[in-house]
């Protein structure tokens, strides 16, 4: 690949980057921090990237709100939001660098989704430039808001194929007094009549690693009662992850045992994170488009798409036609 | 383990729909334009007697939702099925007419009100026969249903299973969940858990040519762009809701419910504040003014201070010690904040009685005066004392009474303006003063809608929110799930081809 947009610091300079792939004919590759993107296989294309647009704009601690631009790395965040005694917990997802727009615009199951709900919940309100080159706000600075159509969640998961975000609101909550890893070789399916919504619930091959944040009496309490033990988190695989209907993970996780796949699922939420060989992580991919679901490698060295093949609705081209009327932002995005 | 409700079998009612009787609405003089009278023969044809309302009565109770904006359908279909609804969706394209959805019609902002454009006659499409449970699964917390479902329903019937379904909007006994997916809704526990779209994990959306699009799927990513996001608050806009799968949780082990009142509604603004950045947020925080407290307090007897200036309703889920830090918290900082009162739920029924309160500002306002007009606006929290003090302001500017009811953890204010629409000019001081607490919300960086919707009420107010190309974008999006323009055309987005139908006056007494 190669950088042609250079440092690109605001929405207006993101815009004529667009205005100019347009001009040119040439579609142009979305990075931010790189954690997940620069590590699926691109081909040779201009880079668009934002990650020089960092920064906190306003942390507004009794608001519960904190804007960010697109490029800020998450830890750069997640400290100044705890030095309030506060959290977003929208997490990286494994790799290093990951920003803040980029975990909003690939929209990964961080480890504690199952407690913390999906990324799409903690978006308030989003900047970005569209593939026509308008720059666009949707959403608002309130937690609750209702005027207009819902362009935070479209924008949440489109990988960069709408347009590219610059700025965003995030919901915040306090930070939990207190936070432990917890494992046992019990069945997950043993455990949810014990547990109360705990933060994370990620079987392996040996135990359930289960994580839980709250008040430390009721944490001893839970662990008690569902025979926990302390442990350290869990390791997931890097290779990949597939993601299905969380009914159909366990149906998954058993193929992926039989393909020979180191795997760590993330119960409740449907993710299964994955090491393995092409050929078997192939066999996966199958097993997960089987079962209605998706698989994204995210090794580069593995010559396999990162994407399987997906089917796109016609409403999905509607919309993708008409905010990036010339297909210039990662045209390619769903089937490389 | 997995549990179907029974369908309610209604076998008079497909009786009904099959016998043709005689359609007097369809006669000459009934001032029937050509297309009106074919598609009204076509949707009898498909619906039978009992699933159309053309007459003059039948059309009347349609033609408003729960606000104010009303105007006149051509008709009102009533499917049973979504195959019906498909059908009479069809039959709309093919003629060129508009349609409406709607369900129970407990809409706010006339949403469901039938305006087309141009005094083109919309058919209002009621979902509101498709009220089945159609899947509990209580191993995956989840639940599939049709939307005419009522919300509360839903709750019941989670229940039993030690469920429950979190949106809870003051309408839950009638409000259905497809209304709550089209709108958006929220609630009293919005703080912790979320408005509606967090808890909606697939749309079944019907567009214009009566075809159902599943809408995500409920993988939990690389699921493709979030169509179901923005099919939630869609307002009927976008299609047809005619399903949902929705998100259960588990019912909390403990709770936890404070009542404190205050001797100004600065302090208890300021209490706010310092809950919401304490160091555990409660699930819910609702405020009520001294005019709101001493309403309810003669009409449910809940044991509210009436000599308070404010009163707040605190509540905590969840785990017991988390909750009992939490009330403890809440306690010394209502102390810290001057509460002259401070009240503990001691059981269940102390609970109860603590929100029948809440739960009975509507009703008790109709002991108070004949009309009222609810507003819905958002302030970042910080904003509220300020917010508060505005709305006193323009009651007394307007001479109107006007009851603050606020979700005041989430920032969102429900003044209620009182009137009587017998008195003269009254309306001119009513819509006066709900313009001005929507432009002070904006002045305040709040926004001019947190959960009742824009339909018609709020859409001009748009203009003020988000710049041009803000809203060419969000019309674009509508235009491109929605291209045929027939779905509930005229609301959410300021109209672009200038005046419009419907008028903001009650019906009845106004002449």
């Amino acid at each position: 690949m190669t950088a042609t947009t250079g440092e690109l610091t605001t929405a207006e300079q993101v815009r004529e980057a667009i205005m100019d792939a347009r001009r040119d004919v040439t579609p142009v590759e979305i990075r931010s921090g790189g954690s997940v993107l620069d590590r699926l296989p691109t081909g040779d294309h201009p880079v668009l990237s934002v990650a020089g647009m960092t920064g906190v704009v306003a942390h507004a601690a009794e608001d519960l709100t904190v804007t960010v631009r697109a490029g800020t790395p998450l830890t750069e965040l997640s400290q100044v939001l705890a030095d309030a005694g506060q959290e977003c917990p929208i997490e990286p997802t494994g790799g290093a660098g990951s920003t803040v727009g980029g975990r909003i615009a690939t929209a990964l199951a961080g480890p504690r989704q199952l407690g913390a709900g999906r990324v799409r919940d903690w978006l308030l309100r989003i900047r970005f430039v569209t593939g026509a080159g308008q720059i666009a706000t949707a959403g608002g600075v309130t937690v609750k808001d209702v005027t207009g159509y819902d362009l935070c969640r479209l924008m949440t998961g489109s990988w960069g194929t709408l347009g590219v975000i610059t700025e965003v609101t995030l919901k915040l909550r306090p930070l939990a007094r207190h936070r432990a890893w917890y494992a046992t070789d019990r069945p997950r399916h043993d455990l949810d009549a014990l547990l109360y919504r705990p933060s994370a619930s990620i079987t392996t091959r040996e135990r359930t690693h289960v994580l839980l944040e709250g008040h430390p009496d009721d944490a001893a309490e839970q662990a008690a009662l569902a025979a926990l033990v302390p442990a350290d988190p869990p390791t997931l695989p890097v290779t990949a992850r597939a993601s299905v209907d969380p009914a159909r993970l366990v149906g998954l996780v058993e193929e992926c045992e039989t393909l020979g796949l180191v795997w760590a699922a993330q119960d409740g939420v449907g993710v299964c994170h994955l090491d393995g060989d092409g050929d078997r992580l192939d066999a996966a991919r199958t097993a997960a488009e089987k079962r209605g679901g998706a698989l994204l490698v995210l090794d580069p060295h593995l010559q396999r798409p990162a994407f399987g093949s997906r089917g796109s609705s016609p409403i999905d081209e509607r919309v993708r036609r008409t905010l990036d009327p010339d297909a210039v932002l990662a045209p390619w995005r769903w089937t490389r | 383990m997995t549990t179907t409700e029974g369908a309610r079998r209604r076998p008079w009612a497909r009786r009904a729909a099959a016998k043709a009787g005689p359609l007097p609405w369809l006669e000459a003089g009934s001032g029937l334009t050509d297309r009106e009278r074919a598609l009204l023969t076509a949707v009898h044809g498909l619906v039978g007697d009992d699933g159309l309302r053309a007459g003059e009565l039948g059309r009347a109770t349609y033609r408003r939702d729960a606000s104010f904006l009303n105007a006149d359908p051509l008709g009102v279909a009533l499917p049973w099925t979504v195959e019906q609804t498909a059908a009479v969706v069809r039959a709309c394209r093919d003629h060129g007419v508009p349609f409406t959805p709607r369900a129970a019609g407990t809409g706010l902002a006339g949403g469901a009100t039938p305006t087309g454009e141009g005094g083109v006659r919309p058919l209002v499409v009621s979902v509101a026969r498709m009220d089945r449970l159609r899947e509990l699964d209580v191993t995956n917390r989840r639940a599939w249903v049709e939307p005419g479902l009522v919300n509360a329903r839903l709750g019941r019937a989670a229940a039993v299973h030690g469920l429950r379904f979190a949106p809870d909007p003051a309408s839950q006994i009638a409000a259905t969940l497809g209304g709550n997916v089209s709108t958006n809704a929220g609630g009293i526990h919005v703080l912790t858990y979320g408005v509606m779209s967090q808890h909606v994990l697939a749309v079944e959306l019907m567009d214009a040519d009566g075809v159902v699009h599943l809408l995500d799927g409920t993988a939990p990513e690389l699921a493709g762009i979030d169509l179901r996001g923005v099919s939630v608050g869609g307002e009927g806009t976008l299609g047809i809701v005619t399903g949902a799968c929705l998100r259960l949780l588990p019912a909390p082990p403990s709770v936890g419910t404070m009542l404190a009142g205050f001797p100004s509604l600065r302090q208890a603004a300021a209490m706010v504040g310092d809950l919401v950045t304490s160091d555990r947020l409660p699930d819910a925080v609702e405020l009520m003014d001294a005019r709101a407290v001493g309403l309810v307090e003669g009409y449910a007897n809940a044991g509210y201070p009436i000599d308070a200036a404010a009163v707040l309703l605190i509540e905590f889920e969840g785990l017991p010690h988390a909750v009992a830090a939490g009330i403890d918290t809440a306690e010394a900082l209502a102390q810290a904040n001057g509460a002259t009162s401070v009240t503990r739920a001691q059981d269940a029924a102390e609970r109860a009685r603590i929100w029948k309160g809440r739960k009975a500002v509507a009703g008790a306002i109709a002991k108070r005066a004949p009309d009222f007009f609810l507003q819905d606006v958002v302030v970042p929290r910080s904003r509220l004392g300020e917010m508060l003090d505005a709305v006193v302001a323009i009651g007394e500017r307007e001479r109107l009474e006007i009851l603050n009811v606020v979700h005041a953890g989430d920032g969102n204010l429900h003044p209620f303006v009182l009137f009587d629409r017998r008195e003269q000019g009254v309306l001119d001081r009513v819509f006066a003063a709900g313009h001005d607490i929507v432009t002070t919300a904006l002045d305040l960086d709040g926004t001019v809608t947190g959960e009742h919707g824009v339909g018609i009420e709020k859409r001009d107010f748009l203009s003020q929110v988000f710049s041009e190309d803000d809203l060419a974008v969000q019309r674009a999006v509508r235009e491109a799930i929605e291209p045929s323009g027939l779905a509930n055309p005229d609301k959410v987005l300021p109209s672009t081809v200038g005046c419009l139908e419907a008028r903001m006056v009650p019906e009845g007494a106004w002449v």
